[in-house]
């Protein structure tokens, strides 16, 4: 689905990123982990057009994503607060990405019913605005905007951060499902490297913009990633 | 403990934004700063004069008196609007050993430095020199200046109060609304008492006690008001607003780009920012007055044709210069979502458009100076709807500036858009319209220079895509360099 070929980018001579390649197969749920610093934020901004790389580029779905804006309509992401619009309520933020991705009102609220655990009660029908929400809430509204519409490949930065214990766990279960049953490709950074290992069948250890590890997830991967960030 | 405030605060003053920008706009800001300076001095070292040929029969004096009042509630109001509060800085000295009180009184006297507490006395001290040397007594002179310095304190300290706490403002806005009708329907009126109190106050030099009192007496309120609150969750949290719940649902009429004109919509009414703006170009409306009553440029049809534009174009201008930094908080989502760029743009021409014909239809009272000045306002919207809003667009897209939506803008250091690109896009947005219609003014007749004016509009109009394809291909163009600024902290 993803393939990236010669990627890299620097910032003033400053080398950032720098990966020889990578391919992600479709409906693979894909972690990245990293210390600060590591690339991972970059390699997604490169992913969704957000900066330019020095070389090399990344394919979506076929699609060279500097050049051309085709990967939008399957793609879908979450990197931080500056995806949500702080003067809408959630509702109107849903309705909003629903329509962009040509969804009607009736199908987002049929998406949203089967969140109404996630939320938690917190969310809809609150007559607040999105910006007024604690950075918890504000973190699971854009979320679940980012699975509005039936997205093939999803982004999303650190998505455990900043969650509540339970939300984290149900967070868990809804990406499994999502590659498992629907054959979306999931993209997802973290520092938790618990959480990563159960929920990813495949983690990249990054480091200082260089693939240090690339691992298909079984029983002793945890172990091994937890001796390798211990030094 | 204060001379560490200070540090502070002057590392805050050198090392904001503003400051950081390049030497020409600095130069630019400085010729401001004394234009605006020198016009105040001028109008106060004027005023007396003004007013002894105004009313004749009566000491400028005591005219002036007569009407402090409504300087004051001018000077109210625009603070309302404009003036920034400096609550949000004391968050990170809550946690530090410092004595509360000596962090409020630095509080509320850092709102005594702002810019609105220093304008008057650019206006009043010229004119109590003059005064002076009119032969007016020092004493009086001298006590009353000092009243109306310290009565501007008393506004500041009441801003602050409505500005915190809805409770004094409701109380604030009702009296004041029942002293307007009073005055209005004549049934009583407020400003004659207040009148006669400031000529007392003027008679009486010693009566200067009153105003101090009165300003001590606000601070006292101020500063048990932000002590009560001192927490987090009190005065020094932003208010959550109540969501002002609309329903924009009529909006889908508009078709492709009804999703856009309805965010654009509430983000106009949901943010100070825009508000700000949306307040300026009401002000807008008004330019015409200065033209059209002056004889001196009844016989400058050029300059008239300038007004014109100016009165329907007051938001297509104040707001598309800032197309697209009214969504630079989420521009990054905008960017990575199924977005085409030309129906954002022309949701944000139609918005400008729809103003512009509510300003013109706001602008029918203009019919009182004749049909030619009012056809000039309509060709003047014509090539403003065709033309201008175009050029207000392009000259946005070479703007990356990114806005903090609810806050409100600073008064004089807002530079936003205030780049050479800018400085050089505003010129045809001026001048084309006094070009279009004097050069067949001076040609044929005054009939063809509106016509030709209105004519440049409608040509816009037929164009209109040839011109959102460009503004498009700038906007692909200067995508990351767009995204990188928006990025950046504000």
């Amino acid at each position: 689905m993803i393939t990236t070929s010669n990627l890299s980018k620097k910032y003033n001579n400053n080398l950032v990123l720098n990966m020889e390649s990578l391919d992600i197969p479709k409906g693979q749920s894909f972690g990245l982990v990293g210390n600060n610093g590591a690339g991972k934020t970059t390699f997604f901004s490169l992913l969704l057009d957000l900066i330019q790389p020095t070389s090399g580029h990344i394919k979506n779905n076929g699609i060279l994503v500097h050049e051309s804006e085709d990967w939008k309509p399957f793609t879908s992401s979450f990197i931080d607060e500056s995806f949500l619009i702080g003067y809408l309520t959630a509702e109107e933020y849903f309705y909003f990405i629903g329509e962009l991705r040509h969804q009607n009102k009736a199908d987002v609220d049929a998406l949203l019913a089967q969140f109404e655990d996630f939320f938690h009660g917190e969310i809809l029908n609150q007559k607040k605005y999105l910006r007024d929400l604690s950075k918890g809430n504000q973190k699971k509204v854009g979320i679940v905007a980012a699975l509005i519409g039936n997205p093939e490949v999803i982004v999303l930065d650190e998505p455990f951060a900043n969650l509540d214990p339970t939300t984290q766990i149900r967070l868990k279960q809804i990406i499994k499902n999502l590659a498992e049953t629907k054959g979306v490709t999931v993209l997802i950074s973290s520092h938790d490297l618990m959480h990563v290992t159960d929920v990813c069948e495949r983690i990249v250890v990054l480091e200082k913009g260089d693939i240090i590890k690339d691992l298909a997830t079984n029983a002793a991967t945890l172990k091994e990633l937890e001796a390798h960030f211990a030094g | 403990m204060i001379k560490r405030f200070l540090s502070l605060e002057w590392k805050q003053f050198t090392r904001a934004s503003y400051f950081q920008k390049g030497i020409a706009i600095k130069i630019l800001l400085f010729f401001a700063a004394i234009y605006f300076g020198g016009a105040a001095i001028f109008l106060g070292i004027g005023m007396f004069f003004i007013l002894r040929k105004a009313v004749p029969e009566i000491d400028p004096m005591i005219t002036m008196n007569n009407f402090l009042i409504y300087w004051f509630l001018f000077d109210l109001i625009i603070r309302f609007f404009m003036q920034q509060l400096p609550v949000m800085n004391i968050k990170p000295l809550m946690t530090i050993p410092i004595k509360r009180e000596t962090v409020i009184h630095y509080l509320l006297g850092k709102t005594t430095l702002s810019f609105f507490n220093f304008l008057p006395l650019f206006i009043f001290l010229p004119f109590s020199i003059v005064l002076l040397a009119e032969g007016y007594p020092v004493i009086n002179v001298l006590c009353w200046f000092v009243s109306v310095m310290v009565l501007t304190l008393t506004i500041n300290f009441i801003n602050f109060l409505i500005n915190k706490n809805n409770t004094f403002f409701y109380i604030i806005v009702s009296v004041l609304a029942l002293f307007i009708g009073l005055e209005i329907y004549k049934i009583f009126k407020v400003s004659e008492p207040i009148g006669f109190a400031f000529n007392t106050l003027y008679n009486h030099p010693y009566l200067v006690i009153i105003p101090i009192v009165l300003t001590l007496t606000l601070y006292k309120i101020n500063f048990n008001a932000i002590k009560k609150g001192f927490y987090l969750d009190g005065t020094i949290s932003k208010k959550a607003e109540k969501v002002n719940n609309m329903d924009l649902s009529w909006m889908n009429r508009f078709g492709s780009i009804a999703i856009f004109l309805k965010n654009d919509v509430r983000l106009i009414l949901r943010n100070a920012r825009p508000k700000q703006v949306l307040m300026m170009s009401f002000l807008f409306l008004f330019y015409g007055l200065i033209f059209y009553t002056q004889e001196a440029y009844q016989k400058m049809p050029a300059f008239l044709a300038f007004a014109s534009m100016f009165v329907t174009g007051g938001f297509l201008m104040t707001f598309g210069q800032l197309v697209p930094s009214w969504d630079s908080e989420y521009y990054k989502l905008l960017m990575s979502q199924n977005i085409p760029y030309k129906k954002y743009l022309e949701s944000k021409w139609y918005l400008m458009v729809v103003a512009v014909a509510i300003s013109f239809v706001l602008s029918t009272p203009y019919l009182y100076f004749g049909w030619k000045i009012f056809g000039m306002i309509a060709a003047g919207a014509l090539f403003n709807i065709g033309l201008n809003s175009f050029i207000t667009l392009f000259g946005g897209a070479l703007n990356r500036v990114p806005i903090e939506l609810n806050v409100k803008a600073k008064a004089f250091s807002n530079t936003n858009g205030f780049n050479p690109t800018q400085m050089l896009i505003a010129l045809p947005k001026l001048g084309l319209p006094m070009l279009l219609f004097y050069v067949p003014y001076k040609l044929v007749n005054f009939e063809v220079g509106l016509l030709v004016l209105a004519l440049s509009g409608v040509l816009g109009i037929v164009f209109r895509n040839f011109f959102l394809n460009q503004i498009e291909k700038l906007y692909q163009k200067g995508k990351y360099k767009t995204i990188a600024a928006f990025a950046e902290n504000k």
